[in-house]
């Protein structure tokens, strides 16, 4: 199991302040809480991608890069990526280019996440949304997996004895993790290609996450890539924790209260109850996150939403700090205790070039 | 058969209820019919919650459900600045856009004065007509003048029996599966968050959805 930090890069008001970051001192603070997620033990840190304000992520490869040169284990990856307005060629790209920079360090989520306004900036039209994903990534998996692309489709210019440039690390392309909160096509979708299916499981309750991770199983199982079981799925989370349980909820309360998400609806108990959102001690996200296996099964990923609604660097990092040293540890046993068998672990670049070694020597 | 009554008064005792428990008596004097009576200032709260979550918290949940699963529906407003209250219409955007699609919908009103006696002509059929419902002919307003007057009777019961002779056992839910779970409700979507309802039924195979798209 793999366990780590997705983070969608808000610039937001620290309400107990009243001040905001600039763009600068957010991103460099991203980069900073990416390093602590390596020194605290975790294993991905993975980036949103927006292209309007308060967001600051907009080139997720670049930051990555950086990332790379200063880390040595962490996964680097997307939350996610839009494989409805960005160009498929540029993607395969990028990303085979970091996989290069990062030592094969990479994996990506491909995701819609967009609102309409972010479609015509380029060139599209949200109407297109679900063929765009569709048709785009069905590009994207032959320019990795092919030398030679001859192609012609509905939404991008043919392409002639195209060779998408450098090829990815070791003939393998970067695993894809396919994220959707609530389009059964794309969990449709994941369990097609048998990749991993991400649910974002944060602000909605774990009945619908439960809905989606289940048809994403059995189609999965449908289209011939195992059991229901051994579907790979990805689960987010969010939590904020201080040793005493009641501090956290002091603590938190106010950047509750006022966050964009879900601020001035439901009090803090009411959405910690209707939701995965947990606040207290490390214990109690313990169980809380033990207790997401009991309605989606056993899964490969677990990233936690650790850094928005205005949380100053300093917390984001002392809660790094709580996670890597009396959570995870924990979890990562527990659930590889609770894990059968016949269940496979996450992918990882070095897993999935031996299993093309194997593939081959059998052939 | 299953009844469902939606009432969006606001004290208590309220005319909006008493029509409402009128309306409903005079559909069941016809139609035998399990009665579930939603009063909309219970869920107040839990209605601006959906608004700025995008899920229904459990208790409106189940009263949203109650009404897609309804056989008939009866649904009566006060009159707030010459419309349906704030609190009714809320109601009705938090809903599944599908939830109504062909059910049997009986309109009312109440207001002080029977110069807003057209609210329900103006207001709530165009309502529930985008929401497909079939709204029943005989809407009926109720004035404050109007609780002294026979006519009121008459209305009430014409209603009652119009609603009692579309009332039918719901027939196969024409519902859109992307918007059926969809939390995110702008224009009306979750109204379950029972698992058990599923949402598989109706999806798209993949190889279809690609081979649409290069024109096979």
């Amino acid at each position: 199991m793999q366990f780590g930090i997705f983070t969608v890069g808000d610039v937001t008001v620290d309400p107990t302040t009243g001040r905001a970051p600039s763009e600068h001192e957010r991103i460099k603070a991203m980069l900073a809480i990416a390093q602590k997620a390596e020194e605290v033990g975790l294993d991905v840190f993975a980036t949103g991608e927006h292209h309007n304000p308060p967001f600051v992520p907009s080139s997720p490869t670049t930051m990555l890069g950086y990332i790379a040169a200063r880390t040595e284990n962490l996964i680097l990856s997307t939350s996610t990526t839009l494989i409805t307005t960005n160009d498929p060629v540029k993607i395969a790209e990028d990303f085979a280019m970091l996989q290069h920079v990062a030592e094969g360090r990479v994996d990506v989520m491909m995701g819609r996440g967009n609102t309409g306004p972010v479609y015509p900036w380029f060139g599209k039209d949200i109407r297109d949304g679900i063929d765009l994903a569709i048709e785009n990534y069905a590009l994207l998996r032959r320019l990795w997996d092919e030398d030679v692309v001859t192609w012609k489709g509905k939404f991008r210019t043919p392409l002639q004895s195209f060779t998408s440039t450098p090829r990815p690390l070791d003939g393998v392309a970067p695993f894809v993790w396919h994220g959707s909160i609530r389009s059964p096509e794309i969990a449709e979708q994941a369990a097609y290609y048998g990749d991993g299916f991400f649910h974002n499981h944060i602000f909605w309750p774990a009945s619908h996450t439960k809905q989606m991770v289940n048809l994403y199983r059995q189609r999965y199982a449908h289209y011939g890539h195992g059991t229901p079981e051994q579907a790979i799925v990805g689960l987010g989370g969010q939590v904020f924790m201080r040793k005493n349980s009641q501090d956290a909820v002091r603590e938190f309360r106010p950047y509750f209260d006022n966050a964009p998400v879900y601020g001035h609806g439901p009090s803090l108990e009411e959405f910690t109850s209707q939701t995965p959102l947990t606040v207290g001690s490390p214990q109690e996200v313990i169980e809380r996150t033990l207790s997401f296996r009991d309605y989606v099964g056993d899964y490969q990923r677990q990233l936690f939403l650790m850094d928005h609604a205005g949380l100053p660097l300093k917390t984001v990092l002392e809660q790094l700090d709580l996670l890597g040293e009396e959570v995870v540890p924990v979890l990562r046993k527990e659930f590889a205790n609770r894990r059968p068998a016949n269940v496979p672990d996450a992918p990882t670049h070095a897993a999935r070039v031996e299993a093309k070694r194997q593939e081959v020597t059998q052939a | 058969m299953k009844l469902v009554v939606v009432s969006a008064g606001l004290s208590a005792p309220s005319s909006t209820r008493l029509l409402a428990d009128r309306l409903t008596a005079a559909t069941t004097a016809h139609v035998d019919a399990e009665v579930e009576v939603i009063e909309l200032r219970d869920l107040a709260t839990e209605i601006a919650q959906h608004f700025v979550t995008g899920f229904p918290p459990a208790r409106l949940a189940a009263a949203l459900d109650a009404v897609a699963s309804a056989d008939g529906l009866i649904a009566v407003s006060p009159v707030f600045a010459a419309s349906y209250s704030g609190l009714f219409k809320s109601f009705f955007d938090v809903i599944d856009r599908d939830a109504l699609t062909g059910k049997p919908v009986l309109i009312g009103a109440t207001g002080g004065t029977a110069r807003h006696s057209l609210v329900t002509e103006h207001a709530l059929r165009p309502l529930f007509t985008y929401l497909r419902a079939l709204v029943l002919p005989t809407a009926v307003y109720a004035a404050s003048e109007d609780w002294g007057e026979e006519g009121l009777a008459t209305r009430i019961a014409r209603a009652g029996g119009e609603l009692a002779r579309f009332m039918a056992p719901a027939t196969v839910p024409d519902v859109d599966t992307t918007a059926a779970i969809a939390p995110r409700s702008l224009h009306g979507a979750i109204t379950s968050v029972d698992p058990s309802a599923g949402f598989a039924t109706g999806l798209v195979p993949f190889e279809q959805r690609l081979a649409a798209l290069r024109g096979e």
